[in-house]
Order: structure tokens, then sequence, then C-alpha cells
């Protein structure tokens, strides 16, 4: 963990009348920074906000929008709750699963993509969706969702 | 007063309870899963619903609060109703694995679905899978039989302070895990195990063993490993000690027990036990007949004692034996063999604080109860660490410290890392100092306390002599605390008698609780250190600790003893090895007790034991001093005889045989058979038969029969009379002001998971814990390049060694740690020491020790 970071955390700290409270901000931050929690930030974190470090993985584990593993730079999350089951999602998951060639969890060996199938994304006039990293994509079919990853692609092989 | 009505009964409250409790004091169960009684209530498992007149909906008992007037039914159709609802939910991803499953038969759910069903599931889709984990040596943990009533993870957190395990993930995927994953990193106390209501996490030691029902006796017995005395209940089928647990709610423990006391009782059973006498023929020690054996040690005593006299006779006495088992051995020493050199390996700590402090402030001074540390504002913990050396003591600590007191660490204490609040090191080996000027201060505040003008005198005579204040980061913090505080308890460990001048800082510590009527508390590495005292053996007190000079006490006992008691007042223990040394001493009989390892400079005493004639040890292990002895007797061990230890807070409790075995014979036995042939009869049939003898004859014992000691809780001074103060002079301070300046210095250390003799031989504390480890501040590791785990190989004047490198945050200051629990790699070896002049125990400060990483040569 960088000085910078262990400032910013502090500052965090400095928001609540308890260090712990500034445990939720505190993950979110190390997580936006490369992308997921690693053990070592959980053991960092218990030292700096003097929480064991099993409660803080309890709760790291509890939220799935905090990642525990590495992801890919773009994170796919398909939503597979009721409404987007019923229009067709579990067919969106296995169509990109095939295209990118992974199973749930896993990354695409260049990096670029991980996917995992998540709750409602609260997108449900719009169903079938998907999140990729902060950005949501709606009323999805087979051809809409090889739109995205190859411009995706061509972006990143482009730039 | 608050009176309500429960299932139709009038039920009245002194004071406020949950209805949970109101029902159970009426002698109505209501069915639980999440609550326990060791923890806070969770409301979590509502399964404890009632229904209240003039609510709404059924309410959690364990967590509503019994209030005047209120009309309560806790078992209805619509209850049942819920309770089955719950039920069948948990049942849901439950395997059902009943017939496989060691809980079966003790099991909170199969007990609360076998009363309120469901007979079937509705359920239909696939139940959760887990795969079982054995990956961890002591806790097998099985996540599908998990209810998630969180008791383990609050007994972990809330109780026992270690927090190594929570709740993982969320709803369905949610389970219990160790931070440390598979297997767990944690104290190993296996509290979480008493309170899981399920088989989700068991005990490796006796799953697939035996079945609850199976078990022929329970007996109820105590701990054999610290000073604490913990209550426990041992398990026995075909006389075999089948599982260790703890009694919920009894004893001082109250259900709660450490690694040693619930995992470390398979020594017993250890394939390495003693079986027969040995005795040394030609050189080697070769099995013998007890006949033979008793009438070698008998011949050869009365030998000596007529060529050489008494005096030239001496008796080790052993902590780890019971009260009865040492007032034998003393009264064998004094009257049979006609010497009052008898002592114990508890000089070196426990029994030479004790007897400074009780010489100084009166008997009793350390009689306090343990359970009253955690009502403190302050305590104060020096030279130890309390979670290691007697962990449940450990637990009031940590408790006090979540009730708002302050925990104040001088020196280090790796147990009390999370809990503490102010922590001051000391300068190398000045604690002595630090204490003084810690002393000074607060006499300067508090004043003459004009209660022992003896103490005053010399406190004010130090304030005085002391220029300026102490300038040590955390001392004003310290000061504060204890200047402001109503209820101070001090927890004395022995690192900090075990100096050149120990008794100086014993004299600062005795000031302190003087000054602050402060309650005192020394801890105590092994059941009976207290016991040995009390039994008389110390070489110049009778059993009650009445001093052997006062004629009056000794015409009593002689009377009692039907013997002459000698006159002298006997040689402590480093008295009796220089005696041993000079060849004036030509016998030494230890009973339970291996002083070649578990005192500093081994070789060196190994070398001179062979200037005795005669060396008996009697032990359940052929230790490293049996191998060299004469004679060697087994004995019997813990489970396997009954008799009474007294704890450090100075309760005496009742161990009990809980296993019949033709291994060895009970300590006492074996010396009342040798005092019969030298011709002097004891004449004791049982244990009871030395405590009736005791309860006569120790002012202390008054009338004390096992059945009152049975009932718990007979505490000091039980019916007896405690004596005031002795001591009106404090003996000066020899101080050969030194710099420490070497690079690293070694000291020995106490670990949570060994006590030495017995668990080395315990599978599963060899498991949790199997070598030493060398252990030292980051800064120390960063210094000499090395990282956890490198090897490295370590010298000082006395010997070297080798072991890993392991980081310790909680050491401050250049000293190395290596415990003494090893065979072959003892600390104690490599330890050269002095004699504390005053309180006769060693001072081992300044080892100097230089380390190599293994392979590398300087
Ligand atoms: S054994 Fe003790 S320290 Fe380890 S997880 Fe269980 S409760 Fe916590
Ligand atoms: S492991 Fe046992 S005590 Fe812990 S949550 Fe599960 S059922 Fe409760
Ligand atoms: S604290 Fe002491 S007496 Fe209690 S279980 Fe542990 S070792 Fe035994
Ligand atoms: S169900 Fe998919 S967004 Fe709500
Ligand atoms: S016992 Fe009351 S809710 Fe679990």
């Amino acid at each position: 963990m960088t000085e910078e970071v262990k400032e910013t955390i502090n500052r965090l700290i400095g928001r609540f009348p308890k260090k712990e409270s500034a445990l939720l901000p505190v993950l979110t931050l190390l997580q936006k920074r490369k992308g997921y929690i690693s053990e070592n930030d959980l053991k960092d974190i218990s030292g700096i906000l003097d929480v064991p470090e099993a409660r803080i993985f309890s709760t790291a584990s509890f939220y799935t929008m905090l990642r525990l593993k590495p992801a890919g730079k773009y994170h796919i999350q398909v939503c597979t709750n009721v409404v987007c089951a019923l229009l067709g999602s579990d067919a969106i998951f296995d169509y990109l699963s095939k295209k990118l060639n992974i199973h749930e969890g896993e990354i695409t060996p260049d990096g670029l993509f991980s996917i995992v199938a998540v709750e409602c994304l609260a997108s449900c006039g719009n169903a079938p969706a998907m999140q990729i990293n902060m950005e949501y994509h709606e009323n999805l079919d087979t051809g809409k969702v090889d739109e995205i990853i190859d411009s995706i692609k061509r972006r990143e092989v482009g730039g | 007063m608050i009176s309500l009505t429960i299932n139709e009964k009038e039920v009245t409250l002194d004071k406020p309870v949950t209805v949970l409790e109101a029902a159970k004091q009426a002698g109505i169960k209501i069915p639980t899963l999440c609550h326990h009684d060791l923890l806070k209530p969770w409301s979590g498992c509502r399964l404890c619903v009632v229904e209240v007149e003039r609510m709404p909906r059924l309410q959690t008992a364990c967590t509503l609060m019994a209030a005047d007037g209120m009309v309560i039914k806790t078992e209805s159709e619509a209850i049942s109703n819920v309770r089955r609802g719950i039920l069948e939910f948990l049942l849901i991803n439950h395997p059902l694995d009943c017939p496989y499953c060691d809980k079966a038969g003790e099991c909170e759910l199969q007990d609360l679905v076998n009363k309120y069903g469901p007979t079937v599931g509705r359920y239909k889709e696939e139940k959760r899978k887990v795969p079982e984990s054995h990956k961890d040596q002591i806790i097998a943990r099985n996540t599908e039989r998990c209810v998630m009533c969180t008791r383990c993870v609050r007994m972990c957190n809330d109780v026992q302070g270690a927090s190594a395990i929570s709740i993982i993930g969320r709803g369905n995927h949610s389970r219990m895990e160790p931070f440390s994953s598979e297997s767990f990193d944690c104290e190993y106390c296996g509290n979480c195990l008493t309170v899981c209501p399920v088989g989700a996490i068991l005990s490796r030691l006796y799953i697939h063993s035996f079945r609850p029902w199976q078990v022929d006796k329970e007996v109820g017995t105590i701990c054999s490993y610290c000073g604490v005395g913990c209550s426990l209940v041992v398990q026995v089928r075909d006389d075999s000690i089948k599982r260790v647990i703890p009694k919920l709610g009894f004893g001082l423990n109250k259900g709660l027990l450490c690694s040693r006391g619930r995992f470390g009782y398979e020594y017993v059973n250890s394939p390495d036990r003693l079986k027969t006498p040995l005795v040394r023929k030609n050189g080697k020690l070769e099995e013998s007949t007890w006949s033979e054996a008793l009438s070698i040690i008998a011949d050869k005593l009365t030998e000596i004692k007529g060529t050489s006299g008494g005096s030239a006779i001496a008796g080790i006495a052993s902590p780890r034996c019971s009260n009865e088992d040492n007032y034998v051995l003393q009264k064998f020493m004094r009257v049979t063999c006609g010497s009052n050199n008898i002592d114990s390996l508890s000089r070196t700590g426990f029994a030479a604080a004790q007897k400074y402090f009780e010489d100084l402030l009166g008997q009793g001074i350390t009689a306090n109860i343990i359970d009253g540390i955690k009502n403190s504002e302050v305590v104060l913990v020096i030279g130890g660490d309390p979670t290691a050396v007697n962990p449940i003591l450990g637990l009031s600590i940590r408790e006090a410290a979540r009730r708002g007191a302050s925990i104040i660490v001088l020196g280090h204490a790796k147990g009390l890392e999370k809990f503490k609040t102010v922590q001051v090191v000391p300068p190398l080996f000045k604690e002595a100092e630090v204490l003084e000027a810690l002393l000074v201060e607060l006499f300067r505040a508090k004043g003459v306390r004009a209660e022992l003008p003896f103490i005053d005198k010399e406190m004010r005579e130090l304030s005085e002599k002391a220029a300026e204040k102490m300038d040590l980061p955390g001392f004003d913090e310290l000061m504060k605390a204890l200047l402001n505080s109503a209820s101070t308890s001090i927890v004395l460990g022995m690192d900090l008698i075990q100096r050149t001048n120990g008794h100086r800082s014993l004299f600062g510590v005795a000031g302190i609780t003087y000054l602050l009527e402060a309650r005192l508390y020394l801890l105590s590495e092994r059941p009976n250190e207290q016991g040995l005292i009390d039994a008389g053996c110390v070489p110049d007190m009778l059993p009650g600790g009445r001093p052997m000079n006062i004629p009056d006490f000794k015409s009593k006992f002689e009377a009692a003893w039907n013997g002459p008691i000698p006159d002298d007042d006997g040689l402590t223990l480093f008295e009796i090895i220089e005696g041993i040394k000079n060849r004036n001493i030509k016998a030494l009989y230890v009973m339970g007790e291996n002083p070649v390892f578990n005192l500093p400079g081994g070789p060196f005493l190994k070398d001179i034991f062979g200037n005795l004639d005669l060396l008996v040890v009697q032990d359940i292990f052929l230790t490293e001093t049996a191998e060299i002895a004469d004679v060697v007797l087994p004995a019997l061990g813990w489970a396997e005889k009954s008799g009474t230890y007294t704890n450090l807070e100075r309760r005496i409790q009742l161990q009990k045989q809980a296993v019949k075995t033709s291994r060895g014979m009970e300590d006492w036995r074996i010396l009342s058979e040798i005092s019969g042939r030298m011709g002097q009869k004891m004449g004791y049939l049982e244990t009871d038969d030395i405590m009736r003898e005791m309860a006569k004859v120790s002012p202390l014992y008054a009338d004390l029969t096992y059945d009152e000691i049975g009932k718990g809780d007979c505490l000091w001074p039980y019916h007896g009379k405690p004596l005031r103060g002795e001591m009106n002079e404090v003996p000066p301070v020899v101080d050969a002001e030194k710099d420490y300046k070497a690079d690293f210095y070694l000291a020995p250390e106490k670990l949570l998971f060994h006590s030495g003799t017995l668990s080395r031989k315990s599978p599963a504390l060899m498991k949790i814990c199997p070598e030493p480890t060398l252990k030292m501040s980051a800064a120390s590791a960063g210094k000499l390049g090395l990282k956890e785990g490198d090897r490295v190989q370590f010298s000082t004047t006395a010997g070297s060694s080798e072991a890993p490198v392991s980081i310790d945050e909680s050491i401050k200051d250049n000293r190395v740690f290596l415990s003494n629990n090893f065979q072959g790699s003892g600390v104690m070896d490599l330890l050269s020491f002095s004699i504390d002049e005053v309180t006769k125990a060693f001072g081992i400060e300044g080892c100097e020790v230089e380390i190599k990483k293994h392979g590398i040569k300087a």
C-alpha cells in the first residue's frame, strides 16, 4: 500500500466519529484503484482501522460489488434475476461466455474481460441488462452483445 | 420487584432479566438456537419466540426484557408452527447426515427438529454443497451442517477476543471461515467448539471415535496445566479418556478453556509413559520391581542419614503434584530423612515473589479472585503475557478492556496487543528503575498511607533520593491512569522476578500495590505452585506458612508428626545445588520436576548431579533429569489419581481420578512406602487420610474436608488465620550498574500452546505448535537481514542452538525470545544466571547472543 493511499485512507477516517465506520469507503477506494481488494489489502486495512482481519473479510465478502479476486479491465456483470431471466438473460450469459471463451468468474488471457452473473441491476424496465464497469447496457440480444464487445476490442487494440 | 405470568405460572424477579432468563428461573425451557449463556443475546434464529399478551406479534424471548404484569405463553399451536417453519428452512441446506455426524445425540438442531418437526421437507431443489474441511489439524469444519447462528464467531470475538473467524459471503453462500482460510491460525481455545449447536465444527481429537451416549463416566475435575485451575469434565469410556469438555457455568472459568486444557490431555496415554521402576545397574537404567527400587532408596537414604546426617539429603517438590503429595514429601524430608532442605522450582519465580510480598504486606496479599480483574478500572501488566501463561486469567483482562478499563503493559504482552491502552517499554533490563520512579511519583502524589510504617519510611527515602522524573514515552499517561483509578489490578509475570536484582522490582510493585490498595495477581505456570508453599515445601516454613523459627509452631508439628524436625532453616533451591556441587548434599529426591531442563545451566547441573550418591526421580516420563537418576519411579498422572490443588488465587479444588491404570503409584504412596521401610510409618491408606491430617495440623486448612472443597468456591483463608507481615528492613540493593550495549539479548518466552514436560507429549499441542522459534522484533530481523521462517544459528557463552525466525510485532526492544518447551532446544541451557540475594531466584538478564543465518559462516 503506497503512502498516498494511506493518506487518503486517513482522510476518509477523519470523516467519521469511529475509525471502523470508514471501512466501506476504504474498501471501495481500494477496489477503484486496482479493480479488486487483495488479501494483503485486508490485512493492511485491519491494521489501519483497528478492526480484526476476519471482520473485514466478512464485510468485504458480503458485498458482491466488492471483489476479492482480480477482474478483467472490463468487468461484465450480467443480470440473471427474474425479469432479465424471463427475457433471456441465460442465453445472453452463455453467448458471452462462449464468445470470450471464459466461465463465470474467469478473466480472458489478455486480461481484458471477466464475467459474472449478478442479481437485479434495477434496470428491469429495459431487461435483459448488463453492466460493464460503471456503464449500463440494456435491451440486450446477441447482436448487441457482439457490437459492444467488438467495439471494446477495437478500441483496445487500436488504442 | 417485577412480577409476570409465564404459562399461567406467577414469576417474581429481583432484578430485570430477559423473558428467556425469567422462564428459566421458573423452570420453563424455551427453545433457543442462536442464544448461548456465555454470549450476549443476538436474536438471529427466532426459535425462542413467545406470545405476549397485548403485543401484536410473537416476540423473541432471548432479547425481550421481562416487564411487570406481562402475560406470556411459551408454547402454543401458533408458536409451534413458526418454530417448525424456521426449522424447515434451516434444513433446506442441511445435509441430514446425522448417522455419520459426531454431534448426533448432543445436537441442538436434532433435538429441536425431534420436538417441533417437520418430519418431511418440502424443498425439492439441490442442496448447497461445501466439502468438509480437514485441512486443520485440530478442528474439522463441515459448513454444510452450519445453521448460521454465529455463536462461534461471537465467542471468538466477544469472549475469547481472538477474532479469528467470521461468517463470509451472503445468503445461500455464507459460511463460517477462519480468516486464515482452510486451517485455523488462532489461539486454539476451542471455545467456538463449545458453543456450536451442531456438528459444523468438531474437535479432531475425538471425531469418529465414540458417540456421546457411549460415555461410561463423566468426571468433573480440574485442568493439569497452569495455576488458574480451570474446571472441566473428563469423559471416559473403557477406562480411557475420550474427550475433555468444559462444564458450563461452573468453576472459575465458567465453561471457557484454553488450548492446553482442552486439547492437551493426550499425554496421559503417551506411549512414552514410564511403566515400571528403573534402577541404574552398571551405569545403565534397567527395569526393576517396586520392592527392589524402594528398598534401594530406603537403604541408601538411611545410610546417608546415618553417616552424614539428614542435612546431606535434599528434596525438590513439584508444582504439578497435589497438596497431599507435596505435604507428604516435606514431612518425609523433615521427619523421616531429618532435613529441612526442601524447596521447589517455584523458587525461581512464584514462591520467591510470593514470600517477598507476604513478608512485606502480610499473608494472603496475592489471594485475589481472578474474576475481579474484569471490574478493575486499571490493569497493570508487568513482566509477562498473562494470555499465554494463564490464558483464562488473560481473558479477564481482555474483558476488563471491553468494559472500558485502561490496560497498561509495562514491557510487552503479545496477547494484549489489541487490548492495551498504554504500553511503556522500559530501557533494557531497567524495569526496576521504572517501577521505582513510578512508585516515587505515586508516593509524592498520594502521600503516606500510614498503615505499614516500614514501607512508608522506605518510600520516603526513595523519593528523597530520586531527583528527576522518568522521561519515557507513555510514562505520564501511565501515572495519570494509576492516580485516577479507584480499582487497580496488578498482574505480575515471572520475567520481572528473574533478574539479578529482582527484589528491587518487587519492592516497586509492593509499594504501588500498597499505595493504591491494588489487587495483586502472580502469574503461575504450574497448577500447584501456591499449594506446595501452603503444604510446607519451602525450607523455612511449615505447612500453613508457619515460620520454622517460631518454636511453638515447630513443637506442635513435631507432636503431630511423631518425630523431631531439624532446627536449621534448610536450604533453598540454589543453595541445595551449591551443596551438591560442594558434595555436602549426597542424596537428592526429585518429585515430579525436571531441574536439568527447567533451570538455566542444564549441562552444569547434569555434571554436578554426578556427585550425588543417590538421585531419585519420580515422574510420569523419563525426563532429562530422570535419565541421569539412580532410581526412577513411575508416578500416576492427571486423571489417574485424586488430590487437591490450590490455584494462584488460592482456591482449593479437587482433581479427581477418572481412569484406572497400573502404570505407576501415587506420589504420596511411593513416599509413604519408603518412609515405612525407613522405620517411620505414615499410615495413609487413601488421599483422604492425608487431607484429614493436613486439616488437623495446618492452621490454614483447619477442619477442611473434601466434601467442602468439592462444593467449589473454597477460598483463602478457608477457616485459617493468616499472619501479618514480618519483614522490617528492605535488603540493600547490590546493583552492578551495567550498560547493555550488545546487539541482541536472549530471553525466555512463555508459549500459549506449551508447558514443557506434559505438552511435548501431547500430540494435539505438538501439531498446533511443533517446533521452537526465535522471536524478534521486525527491526531486529531487518538489522540481521532476516525474514519470517529463515533458519538461524545462535549462540551464547553457555551454548548454541538453531531455530526458524518468527517476527513478533509486540516486541519493542532488541531482545530475542526462545521458549523452554521442546526437547533438546530449551532456552534455559543457553542462559547464564546469577542469584538474587533476597528472593533466591535466578536472574537472567543481559545474556548476549550472536545470531547468524543458517549455513553462513561469519
Ligand atoms: S479455537 Fe478459539 S481462537 Fe480459534 S477460532 Fe475458535 S474461538 Fe477463535
Ligand atoms: S459453525 Fe456452528 S456455531 Fe458457528 S455459525 Fe455455524 S452452527 Fe453456529
Ligand atoms: S487457563 Fe490454565 S487451568 Fe485453565 S484450561 Fe488453560 S492451562 Fe488449564
Ligand atoms: S431483473 Fe435484471 S435488472 Fe432487474
Ligand atoms: S435464541 Fe432468541 S432468536 Fe435465537
